[in-house]
């Protein structure tokens, strides 16, 4: 088997890159959804580390306020993918109503546990 | 006729409390006396001793051991405050008298002076077994002692005994140093190591031992050194106060009044130090010295002048207590720098010296626990010779109300931060779609 090389790496990248391209716009809005809360629970978790778990309900929040509404946003783009024929008799909307109210749901109980 | 006896008894219970005045908190000194006598030549010889007392304000009864009107109590109420036993050789107490009785005397916060002798009674062992004090069981033993008696003009009666091996303690002896020693002549005794309440105030030397000086000594004594005690206390529980000694003629005019020189040394001292010895010994037990009161406990939080009825977890307090010493005719204020007090939930939690201010007054001030439940203040104050303390006040402790938090956290501003940003950009999106989805 031939050394991996740095070449290969970006071969890699690039033929991932090329491939996600042809994702649809709101698949790829979604997605970046999604990153920005893993990113900023990441960056609580490292705050926490640093300044300790002191008010630890509000740790708790906001972190799984931030992992909530990631996996919801998961949910949300598995049931609108269009290549995911598991869901292909549910429409668009209904998935979209459903977000929402588990987003409202999930914002309500975060907002209590805050302070 | 009836209805009107009634009326009387009725009209007089009243006054019940004023015909029993013995003994009161108030007044913790004794004030009515009674000394049993094994015959009233006692009386005159031994006046030396009872009539400081009388001048002290004592109200002495001299009765003979055996007469058989004598009676502790009646109706259920003691006709006496203390009680002096000078009759070693009695068997049997006339009246209602018995050792029980005694005992049940001294029970009740009554004061105790048993004087034994060499051929003490079984009756005296009893009582002073009792209180914890062991006498020789040999009835003609004496305690002699070859090196520390006292010089006299009958050289030969090693019986008579010069000793200054006193208790270190300024409440029970006074605060002046005794300078003379003290004639003692009569029966040793041990203290009972099981009981913990009896001291010994005059304790005999090294070389002392306890033997019949009349007959040769065939096999080692029982008693020996500095183990022997010549006069012990005892300061009971409930504060009654006991005092017991192997020697009657130690309270005789003729030892009160007698010089001392102790063999060996070169100091001839022109009189005794029984005199002073047993004035102050006797201003003890008889609650004229060392005894304590607690008064007027106040706890409120820094700032407040008002006694809650809870506080709460990390609360700053004031805690103080009023403490006085009875003098034998007033109360003067207590003067110390170990009085503590405790915080107390299990074990003490909080354990605090007080300062006082020497007027009485002993105070501290500590942050409550961040511990929630029901509390107590302790303070729990036995000192040798001083009649115990014993306070506790109940106070419970509660954990901060919800409101009592602070609203926002500075450290916690970040996940405050998160969580809205995740709540905007949700908003944002459902917006989002529903404005292009209106188009």
């Amino acid at each position: 088997m031939a050394r991996s090389t740095s070449k290969d790496a970006q071969d890699l990248f690039r033929a991932l890159w090329s491939a996600y391209s042809a994702t649809p716009t709101n698949l790829k809005i979604i997605d970046l959804y999604v990153m920005f809360a893993v990113f900023t629970a990441l960056i609580q978790v490292v705050y926490m580390a640093l300044v300790g778990s002191f008010p630890f309900n509000s740790f708790l929040s906001g972190v799984l306020s931030c992992v909530g509404t990631a996996v919801l946003a998961v949910c949300l783009r598995i049931q609108v993918n269009k290549e995911n024929k598991e869901f292909k008799d549910l429409a668009p909307e209904r998935a979209f109503a459903d977000f929402v109210l588990c987003n409202l749901v999930l914002h309500l109980v975060i907002m209590n546990f805050l302070g | 006729m009836s209805k009107l006896v009634v009326f009387l008894f009725l009209a007089l219970i009243p006054l019940l409390p004023l015909l029993c005045n013995s003994f009161s908190p108030e007044k913790p000194s004794d004030r009515r006396v009674l000394v049993l006598l094994d015959d009233f030549a006692i009386k005159s010889s031994h006046s030396s001793f009872f009539k400081p007392l009388q001048s002290r304000g004592f109200d002495l009864d001299f009765k003979l051991a055996d007469d058989p009107k004598i009676s502790l109590q009646r109706y259920g109420q003691y006709l006496y405050d203390a009680l002096i036993l000078f009759c070693p050789t009695i068997e049997r107490f006339g009246g209602s008298i018995d050792a029980a009785a005694i005992l049940d005397f001294v029970d009740s916060g009554h004061d105790l002076i048993v004087a034994a002798d060499s051929n003490a009674s079984d009756l005296i062992r009893e009582i002073a077994t009792e209180c914890g004090v062991d006498f020789d069981e040999d009835p003609a033993a004496m305690v002699v002692d070859h090196s520390g008696y006292a010089v006299s003009a009958t050289e030969g009666d090693h019986t008579l005994i010069a000793s200054d091996d006193f208790i270190k303690s300024d409440v029970i002896l006074g605060s002046k140093k005794i300078e003379a020693p003290v004639l003692f002549q009569g029966i040793g005794h041990s203290l009972n190591p099981s009981n913990s309440l009896v001291l010994k105030v005059l304790s005999a030397s090294p070389s002392a031992y306890s033997a019949n000086p009349k007959s040769k000594l065939t096999s080692p004594p029982s008693l020996t050194g500095s183990s022997i005690s010549l006069v012990s206390v005892v300061q009971a529980r409930n504060d009654a106060r006991i005092l017991i000694s192997g020697s009657l003629s130690m309270f005789s005019n003729r030892f009160f009044r007698s010089g001392v020189q102790k063999a060996g040394s070169p100091v001839k001292h022109e009189k005794s130090g029984n005199e002073r010895f047993l004035t102050e010994l006797s201003k003890w037990v008889f609650h004229e010295r060392g005894h304590l009161k607690a008064v007027n406990v106040q706890h409120h939080k820094i700032g407040e002048a008002d006694e809650p009825a809870i506080y709460r977890i990390n609360d700053d307090l004031e805690y103080s207590v009023d403490v006085y010493e009875w003098s034998g005719t007033s109360w003067e204020p207590y003067v110390a720098d170990d009085v503590q007090v405790q915080f107390y939930m299990m074990s003490p939690y909080v354990l605090k010296t007080l300062s006082t201010d020497g007027k009485g007054r002993f105070f501290t001030s500590f942050k409550v626990p961040d511990v929630y439940g029901v509390f107590q203040f302790k303070v729990e104050y036995q000192r040798l010779g001083y009649t115990s303390l014993s306070l506790s006040k109940q106070i419970p402790v509660r954990p901060f109300r919800h409101n009592e938090y602070e609203r926002f956290i500075p450290a916690a501003y970040p996940y405050y931060g998160a969580a809205f940003s995740m709540v905007r950009i949700s908003f944002s999106r459902i917006f989002a779609f529903v404005f292009l989805s209106l188009n």
